[in-house]
C-alpha cells in the first residue's frame, strides 16, 4: 500500500510541474486560438535566466526567479507584437508553425551563447521525510506549494477580476467582445504576459527538479499538450487536473507495465478519454472552434 | 578513375623525389578525413576537444611528410550527438567531400546510424562507441572502436563490484543499446562468477523524475547499483536516491561523471559514488605530444578528455596504416594494416614520425597511443586499461587500476 501511495506522490509532483506549462498552453488556446509550441522553449529561457542570475547573485533563487519572470514576460509579449499579432486573422496553422519557429529560434539562441552544458540550481539537497514508509521530499513540498499558489493566482485573475472577465469575453467571441467596448489588444498583451510568467515558473520548477539544458522545455511540450487536450482545450482548470491525472496514471501503472511503457500508457488513456469525450474532460464543445 | 590513374603514374616519380629530398609529395592525392564529432549535444564536453585533436594529429602527420606521401586533409562536422543531423553530415562528407574515412563519432546511436553508409561506400569508420552490434556488423574490418566496448565495460564493473566486496548488486540502465549492454555484460560476468543480480530495470531518457524507478530497485535492497546512463539522468537519479534515503552505493561510467556531476550534486550526495573508466597512458610519450597539442588548441588539460586522446590516436594509427599499405592502397588494404601497426610483437613507437622511420627501415611496429596501448581485439575494438575512481569529500580521486 505504501508503495502505491509513494507512486501517487511521485506522479502528483510530476503532474504539478507539467500543470503550469499545460495551463499556459491552454490559456493561449482559449484566447489566442492556437496551441503555442514556443511555450516549452520560453520555459527553457526562464530556467536559464534564473539559474544564471542565481549563480551571479551568490545563490539567490528569488533574484533569479524575478529576473526570469521579467525576461520571459518580455519575450512572450514581444512574440505577440512581432509575430502572432500579424497572424491574428490567419488560419490557426500559420500561428502554430510560427510558434514552432520561435521555439527553434529561442533554443538556438540559448545554445549559441551558452552551449549545451547542463546547469544546476543551487538548492540544498535534503533527505525525504519518512512517515512509516511514505516518503515526502521537502523540495517537492516547496515546489507543489509554489505551483498551487501560482495556479490559484491565475484562477483568481481569470475568474474574479475585470481583466479576467474581459479575457474570457475575448475567448468566447473576439468580435462581439470588441463590439461591447473591450480593447482586445490590451487583453492580448495581458494574456501573453501571464503566459510568460507561467512559463518562467514552470521552467524554474522543472530546472530545480531536473537539470537545466537547452532541451528542458521542448521535451515537456508533448506531455503538456497532452494535458491541455485531455483537460479540454481552452479549459484552464481542466488542463491542470489532467496534468496531475496523467502524472499519477503514469507512475501508478509502473508495477504493471514497467517503466518503458508508462509513457505510452498515459497516451492510451488520453485516446480513450477523447473517444468518449471528444472535447476533453472539461471542454465545452461550443468553445472549441 | 582519372584521379586514380594520375596517382599511380606519379607514384614512381614521387618515390624517387621522396628519396632524394624530404619534400612534400606534390600531386599525390590527399587522404580526406571527415571529423564527425559531438561538438554540440550530450557529448559536447568532449566533441570540440576530439575535433581539435584530430586536426592537430593530422598537422603532425603532414609535418612529417604525410602518410605514404599523402597529405591528410580534415573536414570538420558537428554530429550534434544525435543520429539525424549526424547522418546528414556524414552524407555530405561522403558524397560532396568524398572523404576516405570518418573519425570520431562518439555515441553509439550516431555510430550505428553512420555505419551502413560508410560500409556501403568502403569508408573507414573510427568511433568511440560501445554498442556490440557495431562490432558484429563490421564484417569487412573497416571499422575500429577506440573506446572499450560494452563487453569490457561490463567486465570492469564486475571486477570493481567484486573488489569492493559488494554481494547484492542491482542494475539500472538508460534505454539504448550501449547502456543496456554495458549492464548486460556486467550481469553476464557477475553471474558467470556465481553472483546474483537482485533487481534490474531499464529507464527512459528525459523524465522529470526517476523516483518510481528508484523505488522499484531499492525495494530489492541492493548494496550497490550499477547505473549506466548519461550525465543529466545520472544527476537526477543520484540526487533522488539521496533524497529517498538510499543506502546502496552507485557505480557509474566516467562519461556520466566527471567534474560536472560533482558540481551538480555537491560533496555530500556525491560522496562514495564509484566511477569506472578507461585511463590514458599518461606516462607515455604519445600522451605528452597529444597533451601539448590539446593544451595549445583548447587551453585546458587533455587529461580530462580521454576521447580527445582516442581521436588523436585514430589519426596516427590510420596514418601509420596508410604509410604501411602504400600510397596506392585502397581503404580495405589500409584497414588491414591498422592491426599490423598497433598490436604487440613489433617495435614500440609513440609518434607518427618514429613509426614512419621504422616502417621505412622495414621493421614491424606497435604504436603505443595516447589513449592506451591500442591493441585491437578480434572485433576491431581497442582494449584499454580501466581504473576505478570515486568522489571523496568533494574531490574526484583515482582509487586503483582494474584488471
Amino acid at each position: 500500500m505504501t508503495e502505491y501511495i509513494n507512486l501517487v506522490i511521485a506522479g502528483t509532483v510530476q503532474g504539478l510541474v507539467i500543470a503550469l506549462a499545460a495551463l499556459a498552453i491552454s490559456l493561449s488556446f482559449a484566447v489566442a486560438r492556437f496551441p503555442n509550441a514556443a511555450t516549452g522553449d520560453t520555459m527553457t529561457v526562464g530556467a536559464y535566466v534564473a539559474v544564471l542570475v542565481q549563480a551571479a547573485t551568490a545563490g539567490s533563487l528569488l533574484a533569479g526567479s524575478i529576473a526570469a519572470i521579467i525576461v520571459t514576460t518580455l519575450v512572450s509579449v514581444a512574440c505577440y507584437f512581432l509575430v502572432f499579432k500579424k497572424l491574428e486573422r490567419r488560419p490557426l496553422v500559420a500561428s502554430l508553425i510560427a510558434s514552432i519557429g520561435i521555439a527553434f529560434f529561442l533554443r538556438s539562441m540559448l545554445t549559441f551563447f551558452l552551449g549545451f552544458e547542463q546547469h544546476v540550481f543551487q538548492i540544498p539537497i535534503s533527505r525525504a521525510l519518512n512517515f512509516s514508509g511514505i516518503r515526502i521530499i521537502p523540495i517537492d513540498l516547496w515546489l507543489s506549494g509554489i505551483a498551487i499558489l501560482v495556479l490559484a493566482a491565475t484562477f483568481v485573475l481569470l475568474f474574479l477580476t475585470p481583466l479576467g472577465r474581459r479575457m474570457r469575453a475575448v475567448a468566447a467571441d473576439m468580435d462581439l467582445a470588441r463590439a461591447s467596448g473591450i480593447r482586445s489588444g490590451r487583453v492580448m498583451i495581458a494574456l501573453w504576459a501571464i503566459s510568460g510568467v507561467l512559463s518562467a515558473v514552470a521552467g524554474i520548477m522543472v530546472g530545480i527538479k531536473t537539470v537545466v539544458t537547452p532541451d528542458l522545455g521542448w521535451d515537456l511540450l508533448l506531455p503538456a499538450f497532452a494535458a491541455a487536450i485531455l483537460g479540454g482545450i481552452g479549459s484552464p482548470g481542466g488542463a491542470v487536473l489532467a496534468a496531475i491525472l496523467l502524472g499519477v496514471a503514469q507512475e501508478v501503472s509502473t508495477p504493471f507495465v514497467g517503466f518503458t511503457y508508462k509513457i505510452a500508457l498515459s497516451f492510451v488513456a488520453l485516446i480513450a478519454v477523447l473517444i468518449v469525450r471528444p472535447a476533453g474532460l472539461f471542454g465545452q464543445p461550443e468553445r472549441v472552434r | 578513375m582519372t584521379v586514380h590513374f594520375r596517382s599511380t603514374t606519379l607514384l614512381g616519380g614521387i618515390a624517387l623525389a621522396a628519396s632524394l629530398i624530404a619534400a612534400p609529395a606534390i600531386g599525390q592525392e590527399a587522404y580526406r578525413i571527415g571529423a564527425l564529432n559531438p561538438v554540440t549535444g550530450a557529448g559536447n564536453t568532449y566533441g570540440s576537444g576530439m575535433q581539435k585533436s584530430i586536426i592537430a594529429a593530422a598537422a603532425e602527420v603532414n609535418a612529417a611528410g604525410g602518410a605514404a606521401g599523402r597529405k591528410l586533409e580534415v573536414l570538420a562536422e558537428d554530429g550534434q550527438t544525435s543520429a539525424e543531423p549526424a547522418v546528414l553530415a556524414a552524407k555530405k562528407l561522403i558524397e560532396v567531400n568524398k572523404v576516405n574515412a570518418i573519425l570520431g563519432t562518439w555515441s553509439s546511436s550516431v555510430s550505428l546510424a553512420i555505419q551502413p553508409m560508410t560500409l556501403a561506400s568502403n569508408i573507414i569508420l573510427m568511433h568511440t562507441s560501445s554498442a556490440p552490434t557495431l562490432f558484429t556488423q563490421n564484417q569487412r574490418n573497416l571499422d575500429w572502436g577506440f573506446q572499450s566496448g560494452s563487453k569490457y565495460n561490463g567486465r570492469a564493473m564486475a571486477a570493481a563490484v567484486k573488489k569492493e566486496g559488494f554481494t547484492k548488486p542491482a542494475i539500472m540502465s538508460f534505454n539504448n543499446d550501449a547502456a543496456i549492454n554495458n549492464v548486460g555484460f556486467f550481469r553476464k560476468a557477475w553471474e558467470a562468477a556465481g553472483g546474483k543480480i537482485v533487481a534490474a530495470l531499464t529507464y527512459e531518457p528525459k523524465r522529470t523524475s526517476y523516483r518510481s524507478e528508484l523505488q522499484k530497485v531499492l525495494a530489492a535492497k541492493p548494496d550497490v547499483i550499477a547505473l549506466s546512463g548519461y550525465l543529466p539522468d545520472t544527476t537526477i537519479i543520484l540526487r533522488e536516491a539521496y533524497e529517498l534515503g538510499a543506502t546502496a552505493k552507485f557505480i557509474i561510467p566516467d562519461w556520466a561523471a566527471g567534474p560536472a556531476l560533482l558540481k551538480a550534486l555537491g560533496p555530500d550526495v556525491s560522496q562514495g559514488v564509484l566511477v569506472y573508466g578507461t585511463v590514458p597512458n599518461i606516462a607515455g610519450a604519445a600522451f605528452k605530444t597529444y597533451s601539448a597539442a590539446y593544451k595549445k588548441a583548447l587551453n585546458t588539460s587533455g587529461e580530462e578528455n580521454v576521447f580527445g586522446a582516442q581521436a588523436y590516436d585514430m589519426v596516427i594509427s590510420l596514418a601509420l596504416a596508410i604509410e604501411k599499405a602504400g600510397a596506392s592502397a585502397d581503404n580495405v588494404a589500409i584497414a588491414k594494416e591498422i592491426r599490423a601497426v598497433s598490436n604487440p610483437d613489433g617495435e614500440k613507437v609513440t609518434s607518427f614520425a618514429e613509426g614512419k622511420a621504422a616502417l621505412k627501415a622495414g621493421k614491424k611496429i606497435n604504436y603505443e597511443g595516447a589513449s592506451g596501448p591500442l591493441d585491437f581485439d578480434e572485433d576491431g575494438n581497442a582494449v584499454a586499461d580501466f581504473a576505478l575512481f570515486t568522489y571523496d569529500k568533494g574531490q574526484y580521486v583515482k582509487r586503483y587500476l582494474l584488471q
